[in-house]
């Protein structure tokens, strides 16, 4: 679709974001997913359509262009893939074709396929648009986009309102994950996680064992919030993971994104901490909000998507020597299978690695899989 | 002009941060490294990893939040302006507004393009200043944040230097063209700059003691890249419009203001820690920038992230980078190495293998041909059965089968070469020109000339260059006529050439090029620094440009000083006005502050009137001149008494004012302008003596009768203050004299302690070998500033006499280096003593010889000529030196008199204390009567 669909004023804020994350200047999944969320709902406000085919997509170039920019961050593409789900959602409702066109016969294909919806959508909100709504109207080309759009501004709210309350969800059954007396490991510096134990530790006394993390020593930070917040910490370095894991109850993990198969990437070392729960049988937990569930799987192990950043940060650039005859690789993710993991928690609830899958039908329309 | 973002656009940024951000590039080298490569093309739109460096050095400056941009093209600007209007940043969206400015052909320096920007009134803030050829992901916009709040507090901080750590040796630290940089580590002010060069080889940097003084802590660094990214404030520009001559913005502006004591503006360096930054000045750093980013150093600038020409590559197992528009076509059987990057829609054949390279778009690589550590532009056809090695090899060359590269080629672009060619190492190719294009425009015409001279030599040079060649070699040596300056000569661009280890040049250094250096600095008799033959014989030292005036500049100087005095003298200005005034002329004709000081020493000398008609008479002339004017000698910018008496001595010598030096010595003394201290300083001085000094031989007699004035001064002095008990009418000069008292008690215990040291340490040195003496002040930590004077001794004395003008620092090519401490090194040479010495001591002997027949000849006041020998061997160790004795008869006939002497002399230097009648005892006797009787 031409980018003179929306304004220029939405263009540039696209542009600009597409830029920023090409450099890096927005970083983390959860600033990625409300940076593009914001650009999305500037689009859609200034966009000019007169049906839903037009509509969706202007949102899929816009997002195909955001994911162009910075493939690495998959909340992007997620977000995207929300928010049509729900644009798509809110239309049926609004025009209601809603679940008159699901296919009511019962087989177990089809189930496999389509999934049960958990949550029934709610009631119908905008009644009163019923029916209103007319696609191409030739005498007045706006009216389809003047009647659907508070709609849709409603539905992308929604889904801002769940990027915001995130922490909140993924921690408020931290209680009944982490008991009394439990010696819990992490690393990194994850925010979800680092909510999740501070929630906990409102309720049960217990003791968390961060390692530092090289290179990035995210666990040194949060070994200090968390200590900040009373909680007994311990900051140990990464070799001693391994050690250590004999005496640890629980491991807690933060994830970058989580794949279909129920894989994940997350911060390198995870995949030491994943292995050696796994000799001991100490059962794997990733704390991570929705947003962070990508539909790929990582089925060809693709190098570069691990994220290489430079190598400053492990070999300094002062060692003239060395740097002439080393070659230093130094990736931002681990990719940790499906095996290692036991469980998910996230702020739709918990899941076992097997039922990823499931959940992401849910979340997501299958057309949009491919942006 | 390129379209640029609409206002409104531009008018939201400027809300979002009340200030815009301004950088400025100068997209010109303003060298010739990147020949034949850059006949066509400028270099700031050569591809490294196959995106123009232009493009580079946008995103490095967009990744700081540089908001406008202005580029300053000279060559082939045309294109440049076209590949802006092309590029991505011209698109609205982009967030960056891009101004391409045309200078003048004229404009051959960073200088001249600064004046420029200047004149056109670019900058309105605080800008970026970077060059056209930077590849950074330093946060400059940090840099500026920690400028600006510097600025707020110390108006005088106009710019700040970005700096990179690197180690002793870094493949992106160029080895010709480093400097050294003294910071105080706590401010991280840039105290001192200075240019390093890897030939000729500098061994020695020269810090101003200024710096050692004002510093306690001061950090001496030669493992910095300089990253040539320079956060300047507004004055900049300005400053380059006052100082017409400062060409390189480093060699000449930061050396300029940093050793300028009349600008007072500092400069400060940023040490980044994170980050990266390197400029792509010479092949040598094409191919180390290169295989940073290949290597990920300039993270997120990386080929599979933010390529700056938004190609995509795939990043796969050990840093190989493939155009992910599945367009490549990799033969089963060929072998991509690790750090390699292959452009879209390249076809590398069966069997060939690509090493460690940069392949550009649109090339096809033949069978069994191999390409290693080279970087290939787009378009580039090569055949069968080649090899490639280490080259630089342009855009649309075509290479036929079975052609063999040798390391540090360049070809042009659209060469044609082979088949079966053979390249020998450091080859330049370029294409013939073509009668049919004749893209003669004024803006070629240097490049073609440059063509021509190549096209001339072409029978001359032996070449392979296949059947099929269109190909012109340019030659491998410098042509004769080139101009060589420092930095640019061809020697030390060898340093900067790919591929070229210049191992050659390190060994040769050693002997046949210090003889040369030698020479040179035998040259320049301002400021000499000959090390070589002192410290250590196998280093090459380069001779260290200081502002020094040429002769011509200096005799003119004189005159305008004397005019300009005469002046005030006439029109009575006051003692301030006649100061700014000289200071406005020293720093117009650039000349050292020693020149100032004697020629307004001079100027008062001769504005006072020999009078006929009496003692009294004189000596009152003389003290209404030194009252009304005296004060200047100390407010031209420095005080230095010493000097002072020293630039009196010399003048008086020579002028028919002789008779008065020691009336105007006491004059000057009685106006505090010149302390007993400092008579004391300047009477140990060598020079003083008029040794070593190639004067004429009247006038070295007459300078040693005002040294033997001012020996009879201290005489009195000494006097005084055993007298001073008695004196008790002026409660003023009481104090005054206790005072002297106390401080020439405080000097001399120190002097016989030295003096004892002296001969047991030295048994070997000779009398009145002024390294003895030299000794003595280094160890006494006297403040003399450095003596103009030539001759070898001066030498000599200003190379032992550390705490002198200046420290040499000796700058091994390693990281930081603090000084020597300055017993090591005298010990050195004492051990190695070689013929240099030799050498400097003969002047000497024959200095001494002549005053030795003075002794025997002269009689009246030329007798006191004695005691300054006398004293000169008393000080110094006494013992002779058996090597010496073997040198000369001559020197041995002096040399026993010499002894004969030293033992009359204990006697009569007491007599001498009691001896009253020279001139000198005279005026100062005379005037302490005065001011009895008043």
């Amino acid at each position: 679709m031409s980018t003179d669909t929306f304004g220029g004023a939405s263009q540039r804020s696209v542009d600009n974001l597409a830029s920023r994350l090409r450099r890096r200047q927005v970083v983390g999944s959860r600033a990625t997913a409300l940076e593009t969320l914001l650009v999305l709902r500037q689009v859609v406000s200034k966009a000019r359509f007169s049906n839903m085919e037009q509509l969706v997509e202007i949102i899929r170039s816009v997002g195909r262009r955001l994911v162009d920019a910075q493939p690495k961050e998959h909340s992007v593409g997620n977000t995207v893939r929300k928010v049509l789900h729900h644009i798509r959602e809110e239309y049926h409702t609004a025009s209601g074709t809603n679940a008159a066109t699901m296919p009511q016969t019962f087989s177990i294909a089809k189930f496999v396929l389509l999934g049960q919806p958990r949550q029934h959508t709610v009631a119908p909100k905008a009644g009163g648009a019923k029916g209103t709504l007319k696609e191409n109207d030739p005498d007045d080309p706006d009216s389809f986009a003047r009647g659907l759009k508070p709609v849709l501004m409603e539905a992308i709210q929604d889904v801002l309102d769940e990027l915001e309350t995130v922490y909140d969800n993924v921690s408020k059954n931290a209680k009944d994950h982490i008991h009394s007396d439990e010696i819990i490991l992490t690393l990194g510096m994850s925010k979800t996680v680092e909510a999740f134990l501070k929630s906990a530790a409102h309720h049960r006394k217990y003791t968390v064992i961060v390692a530092e993390t090289a290179p990035s020593y995210g666990g040194r930070e949060m070994a200090q919030s968390l200590s900040s917040a009373g909680i007994s910490t311990f900051l140990v370095p990464d070799s001693s993971m391994f050690a250590i894991m004999s005496r640890v109850n629980k491991v807690i993990l933060g994830a970058h994104a989580i794949f279909a198969n129920g894989g994940m990437f997350a911060t390198s070392g995870s995949l030491i901490a994943a292995t050696a729960a796994q000799a001991h049988r100490t059962p794997v937990v990733v704390c991570a909000g929705q947003f962070k569930l990508t539909p790929l799987w990582n089925l060809y192990h693709e190098y570069g998507a691990l994220d290489f950043g430079d190598p400053n940060s492990v070999l300094g650039f002062e060692e003239g020597d060395l740097v002439d005859k080393v070659e230093v690789v130094n990736p931002y993710y681990d990719y940790i299978g499906p095996e290692l993991i036991d469980g998910f928690i996230t702020n739709d609830g918990d899941h076992p690695p097997s039922s990823i899958y499931r959940l992401l039908k849910e979340t997501y329309d299958d057309e949009d899989n491919e942006l | 002009m390129p379209p640029k973002p609409p206002s409104a656009g531009k008018e939201k940024l400027i809300d979002d941060d009340e200030e815009v951000l301004q950088a400025v590039i100068l997209a010109d080298s303003f060298n010739k490294r990147f020949r034949p490569l850059t006949t066509r093309k400028p270099r700031c739109l050569l591809p490294i990893c196959n995106a123009p460096l232009l493009d580079w050095t946008f995103e490095s400056l967009a990744l700081a939040g540089v908001q406008e941009i202005f580029v300053i093209c000279r060559s082939h600007a045309e294109q440049v302006k076209a590949a802006i209007r092309e590029s991505k940043w011209s698109k609205p969206g982009s967030g960056i507004k891009i101004v391409p400015i045309l200078t003048a052909k004229e404009t051959f320096s960073p200088g001249d393009a600064m004046r420029d920007i200047y004149t056109r009134g670019l900058v309105t803030s605080d800008f970026v200043l970077v060059m056209g050829d930077l590849v950074s992901n330093i946060r400059i916009d940090e840099v500026v944040r920690v400028h600006k709040e510097r600025r707020k507090t110390n108006k005088n901080a106009i710019m700040t230097m970005v700096v990179k750590e690197s180690g002793a040796r870094h493949r992106t630290k160029a080895r010709g063209d480093s400097s050294v940089f003294v910071l105080d580590p706590e401010t991280s002010e840039c105290l001192y700059y200075e240019p390093v060069t890897a030939f000729p080889q500098t061994t020695l940097a020269h810090v101003p003691r200024e710096v050692l003084a004002a510093h306690p802590e001061i950090e001496i660094r030669n493992d910095l890249i300089d990253c040539s990214i320079d956060v300047c404030s507004v004055e900049v520009p300005s400053l380059f419009q006052d100082n017409f001559d400062y060409l390189d913005i480093r060699r000449d502006f930061v050396h300029g203001v940093l050793t300028s004591d009349l600008l007072m503006k500092n400069i400060h360096c940023y040490v980044a820690k994170d980050g990266y930054a390197a400029r792509v000045k010479d092949t040598k750093s094409y191919e180390s920038v290169s295989k940073d980013i290949l290597s990920r150093w300039t993270f997120p600038l990386v080929p599979d992230d933010n390529h700056p020409s938004g190609h995509v590559y795939d990043h796969e197992r050990g840093n190989k980078y493939i155009a992910k528009d599945h367009s490549v076509v990799l033969a089963r059987t060929c072998k991509i190495g690790n750090n390699t990057l292959i452009g879209s829609s390249t076809h590398i054949s069966e069997n060939a293998q690509v090493l460690a390279s940069v392949i550009g778009k649109n090339c096809s690589i033949g069978t069994s041909t191999i390409i290693r550590n080279s970087y290939i532009f787009d378009g580039t056809v090569v055949g069968s059965d080649c090899i490639i090695e280490r080259s630089i090899i342009g855009s649309n060359v075509t290479i036929k089968d079975g052609t063999e590269i040798q390391k540090g080629c360049l070809l042009g672009d659209g060469v044609i070469i082979g088949p079966a060619a053979k390249l020998s190492p450091f080859q330049r190719l370029s294409k013939k020109p073509d009668e049919a294009d004749e893209p003669t425009s004024d803006d070629e015409d240097d490049e073609d000339s440059d063509l021509e001279e190549v096209e001339e030599l072409q029978g001359s040079i032996p070449k392979n260059l296949g059947k099929d060649s269109n190909a012109l070699v340019w030659p491998t040596a410098p042509s004769e006529d080139a101009e060589e300056d420092e930095i640019a000569n061809f020697k030390n661009e060898r340093f900067m050439r790919l591929g070229d280890d210049a191992s050659d040049l390190d060994d040769s250094d050693d002997g046949s090029e210090s003889s040369s250096s030698e020479s040179e600095s035998d040259d320049d008799s301002d400021f000499d620094v000959n090390a070589s033959s002192l410290t250590a014989p196998s280093d090459t030292s380069l001779p260290l440009n200081l502002p020094a005036g040429s002769p011509m500049a200096e005799s003119e100087f004189q005159t305008e000083v004397k005019q300009s005095l005469e002046r005030a003298f006439a029109e009575g200005h006051s003692v301030d006005n006649a100061a700014v005034e000289l200071k406005t002329l020293r720093m117009a004709s650039n000349v050292p502050l020693t020149r100032v000081r004697e020629a307004v020493v001079a100027a008062i000398v001769e504005k006072i009137q020999v009078v006929d008609t009496g003692a009294v008479a004189q000596r009152k002339e003389i003290a209404s001149v030194i009252a009304r004017w005296g004060e200047l000698i100390d407010r031209i910018g420095g005080v230095d008494p010493v000097e002072t008496v020293a630039a009196l001595q010399s003048h008086c010598a020579s002028s028919k004012h002789l008779p008065l030096f020691g009336q105007i010595l006491a004059a000057l003394y009685q106006d505090d302008i010149v302390e007993e201290d400092d008579i004391r300083k300047w009477h140990k001085l060598p020079v003083s003596k008029g040794e070593g000094l190639k004067a004429k031989e009247d006038e070295l007699e007459n300078l040693r009768k005002c040294w033997s004035i001012g020996a009879h001064m201290i005489k009195q002095f000494d006097e005084q203050e055993s007298e001073s008990d008695e004196d008790d009418d002026d409660e003023d000069e009481q104090d005054d004299e206790t005072a002297k008292l106390q401080s020439s008690e405080m000097v001399k215990p120190e002097s016989e302690e030295d003096s004892e040291e002296e001969s047991e340490e030295e048994t070997q040195e000779t009398t009145g070998n002024p390294k003895v003496e030299a000794k003595l002040e280094s160890e006494e930590g006297s403040d003399e500033s450095e003596e103009e004077t030539s001759g070898s001794a001066a030498q000599l004395e200003r190379e032992k006499d550390a705490s002198g003008g200046n420290v040499d620092v000796v700058v091994d090519q390693t990281a930081r280096k603090q000084e020597t401490s300055e017993e090591e090194s005298s010990e050195e040479e004492e051990s190695g003593e070689d013929e240099s010495e030799e050498e400097v001591v003969k002047p000497l002997a024959k200095a001494e010889a002549s005053v030795q027949h003075e002794v025997k000849g002269a009689a009246g006041v030329e007798d006191k000529d004695k005691s300054p020998v006398v004293v000169a061997a008393g000080e110094g160790a006494t013992a002779q030196s058996e090597e010496e004795e073997d040198d000369d008869e001559d020197e041995d006939e002096d040399e026993d008199e010499e002894e004969d002497e030293d033992e009359e002399d204990s006697d009569e230097e007491e007599d001498s204390d009691n001896a009253e009648g020279s001139q000198a005892a005279d005026g100062l006797k005379g005037d302490t009567v005065l001011k009895q009787t008043k």
